[in-house]
């Protein structure tokens, strides 16, 4: 099948299935999930946890953890130099250009997210190094070469500069790794672009709001709070400016006010790099607050698209329905959805939602309703709707 | 090297003191199991003497207060006087001397080697868990870990020395051995493998090794099996954390993610065991050394106690002591350069 994405798409995730093989079964964890995204939109991703709104992040990647295997669908996504491409068909070398430079990701436990046996500024040149290697050296050898010409540049410099245009031509030359091996040579030689790298980060961190850069840059993620590890993680993120950035419950593990401060910092951010984003929480206030559109996940299903407004004015699903009145409201009697998530090695069948539905009705027990367009971007997966079909439409528009 | 690794590795060092008094009081509580009468029986040779037994109780204050005894022999300790080895006819201090080199050079090769291969077989079998590799290490690491040292060793000496008449016991070749007396062969550490590079004398290397061999493979084999298991589980353990997934998340090669940050973090466990690993080592250098007639420390120490010789015995523990507490500060300091929170909190 050709790959084709419509002009302002950026991504589109189609019919994904993922599958986790356990000693209990096989966990049905993503089930033809159908999602969409604009070029610079935010989508809100909102679900309880096992609903597979993790999993389908990693999956983007191409990221699926183990003992997870992706069985079917496809995730095309707008690549930087226009092509479109399915990233679960992509090799592993071309994965590793993809990520971190065109889709990045931040997660929940900043804490977990960071090694803790390098320093945050070693973790965040990674991510440079790894992409902007040419545009370093380029910067490198511009200073090095100003140096030259000012007269303050010895032997040290030329011999840098001899290495930097070496490292441009193949940076894994074989004699380039033999003299980064011989002592005090070695050092010398990764002097300018050690710095510059370094200038970069600082600069960057300056940008995520850190205060006091240059010793954090140095610091180790345990001398630091979790605000300024998120801070960190999402510097990493943000460090080769990548067209798509999946964020995985940042706030969850974070106190309150600094939930605030992260969140106005990934929308004041999100302007600044003009990423798309995907947002995944199980917090409705904050997909309030910082999406467009919402999806909204079941038990491996969308089962409800659309955008914000609409969704919190009118939701159409019956479990969409039931979160909305689950946000706790000061003077209301609390409201929680009955029963449990359910078993995802024997789920439900049909509707995964039905047997917790105040409107099932015997077709939600032999049929698995699709994602059907209600209204113009309105889209939901249950019976009680007619509508057409979720890929139907990309054709006809 | 940071001032708070300095720091650290000073704090560390003044912890010895109080570590090794407990070693000492330890020590002298065994021979406090024996009655003064015991003690001094030891001493005389024929019971014709054990009339002279309560002078002997008087003349080395075997019956004077129990910290009085302690104090009189951390004392002789520290003046390097551990006392007569009967077994050997000499100095308990100067058999610990001489029996060393040989030790030393059974710990140099099987140390390292337990290691290296421990570490690199349990980060292969972990990498590819549930293939072939990492179902032979599990194997090699059941044998190792459950056959005895001695039978081991037995068999390796029946089927090498025995059947194909290579590697035998000892640690030299009788002519190698004469060569060494005759003092043509210069004796600069006791390590004859050592020696023997110095001496620029190549057949007296290859003798040297092909002694080694036998033993070190024992040593190699016993030991490594807990190494081997501790780091495929400890590396299984890292490979599935979120800061893996984040560090492939910002495009890094697997290959990297396995050995700059999954294996560093995993071996943080491997250097915690590796004090255990050092008891390992000297319990199966006793048995090892007995077995193959390599006469180091552990075959020493382990006449001795046949022959009651009770002198010798305290001094072999006394070295054991020190050896793991030594070892036990190295695997602090490494653990420390590895794990930033440790030495910084």
């Amino acid at each position: 099948m050709e790959a084709i994405l419509r002009p302002d798409e950026q991504l589109r995730v189609k019919d994904l299935v993922v599958r986790f093989y356990t000693y209990e079964g096989i966990v049905k964890a993503v089930e033809k999930a159908n999602l969409n995204l604009k070029k610079g939109e935010t989508l809100g991703i909102v679900g309880e946890t096992g609903s597979g709104k993790s999993v389908t992040a990693l999956t983007i990647l191409a990221l699926t953890p183990l003992p997870g295997k992706v069985e079917g669908g496809s995730i095309l996504f707008k690549r930087i130099n226009g092509k479109v491409d399915d990233i679960l068909k992509l090799s592993e070398e071309e994965l590793v250009k993809l990520r971190g430079r065109e889709i990045s990701m931040i997660f929940q436990e900043p804490n977990a997210a960071l090694d803790p046996l390098y320093r945050v500024g070693e973790q965040v040149a990674e991510a440079i190094l790894s992409h902007r290697l040419p545009e370093m050296l380029d910067r490198a050898i511009e200073s090095l070469k100003e140096e030259l010409k000012n007269g303050n540049g010895g032997f040290s410099s030329k011999l840098q500069l001899w290495a930097y245009n070496e490292m441009k031509k193949n940076p894994d030359a074989l004699k380039l790794k033999l003299v980064k091996k011989l002592p005090i040579i070695g050092k010398t030689i990764s002097r300018k672009l050690n710095q510059v790298v370094r200038d970069e980060i600082i600069g960057l961190l300056r940008l995520m709001e850190i205060p006091d850069p240059e010793r954090v840059v140095d610091s180790y993620p345990h001398e630091l709070s979790g605000g300024m590890q998120q801070r960190i993680v999402i510097a990493i993120a943000l460090a080769c400016s990548p067209l798509l950035l999946l964020a995985d419950e940042p706030t969850t593990s974070l106190d309150v006010t600094v939930q605030a401060q992260i969140l106005d910092l990934i929308t004041r951010l999100k302007e600044r790099f003009g990423a798309s984003i995907i947002y995944i929480t199980h917090d409705m206030g904050v997909i309030a607050e910082i999406s467009d559109r919402v999806a909204v996940m079941y038990a491996g299903n969308v089962v409800e698209v659309a955008p914000v407004i609409e969704l919190f004015k009118k939701p159409l699903h019956p479990y969409t329905k039931a979160l909305l009145e689950a946000i706790p409201r000061p003077g209301a009697s609390f409201k929680s959805i009955p029963g449990t998530v359910p078993n995802l090695v024997n789920p439900p069948s049909g509707c995964r939602f039905h047997p917790r539905c105040p409107h099932a009705m015997p077709k939600c027990m032999k049929e698995v309703p699709e994602l059907r367009r209600i209204t113009k971007e309105h889209y939901v997966a249950c019976h009680l709707y007619g509508g057409e079909g979720y890929g139907k439409h990309s054709d006809s528009d | 090297m940071s001032a708070s690794m300095r720091t650290y590795i000073i704090r560390r060092l003044l912890l010895i003191i109080p570590v090794l008094i407990g070693v000492t009081l330890l020590i002298f509580a065994i021979t406090q199991l024996f009655s003064p009468v015991e003690r001094a029986s030891l001493y005389i040779r024929d019971p014709r003497q054990a009339k002279d037994l309560p002078s002997i109780i008087k003349k080395y204050g075997l019956d004077l207060p129990v910290y009085i005894q302690y104090f009189r022999w951390i004392d002789q300790v520290l003046h390097g006087n551990l006392g007569w080895s009967e077994s050997t006819h000499m100095p308990v201090l100067k058999a610990l001397i001489t029996h060393f080199p040989a030790t030393a050079e059974l710990a140099l090769y099987a140390a390292p080697l337990t290691i290296i291969i421990g570490i690199l077989l349990g980060k292969l079998a972990a990498i590819k868990k549930d293939t072939a590799v990492d179902h032979a290490t599990r194997i090699m690491a059941i044998i190792g870990w459950s056959l005895p040292s001695f039978w081991l060793g037995i068999m390796l000496l029946a089927i090498f020395y025995g059947g194909l008449g290579i590697f035998s016991p000892g640690r030299l070749s009788v002519w190698a051995e004469n060569l060494v007396l005759s003092g043509e062969f210069k004796v600069y550490t006791g390590l004859y493998t050592i020696d023997a590079i110095l001496n620029l004398n190549g057949a007296v290397l290859l003798d040297a090794l092909s002694h080694l061999a036998l033993p070190v493979t024992t040593l190699v084999t016993i030991n490594i099996a807990l190494l081997m298991r501790i780091m495929r589980s400890s590396m299984l353990e890292q490979l599935n954390k979120t800061y893996v997934i984040a560090a492939r998340a910002r495009g890094l090669k697997w290959k990297t993610v396995i050995d700059k940050h999954a294996t560093k973090n995993a071996l943080i466990s491997v250097v915690t065991i590796s004090g255990l690993l050092t008891a390992g080592m000297l319990s199966g250098m006793v048995i090892t050394e007995t077995v193959f007639e390599f006469k180091g420390i552990g075959y020493w120490a382990a006449h001795a106690a046949t022959q009651l010789d009770i002198p010798a015995v305290l001094g072999f523990a006394l070295f054991a002591g020190t050896i793991f507490v030594i070892a036990n500060l190295i695997v602090d300091i490494l653990y420390a350069y590895i794990d930033p929170r440790i030495r910084l909190g």
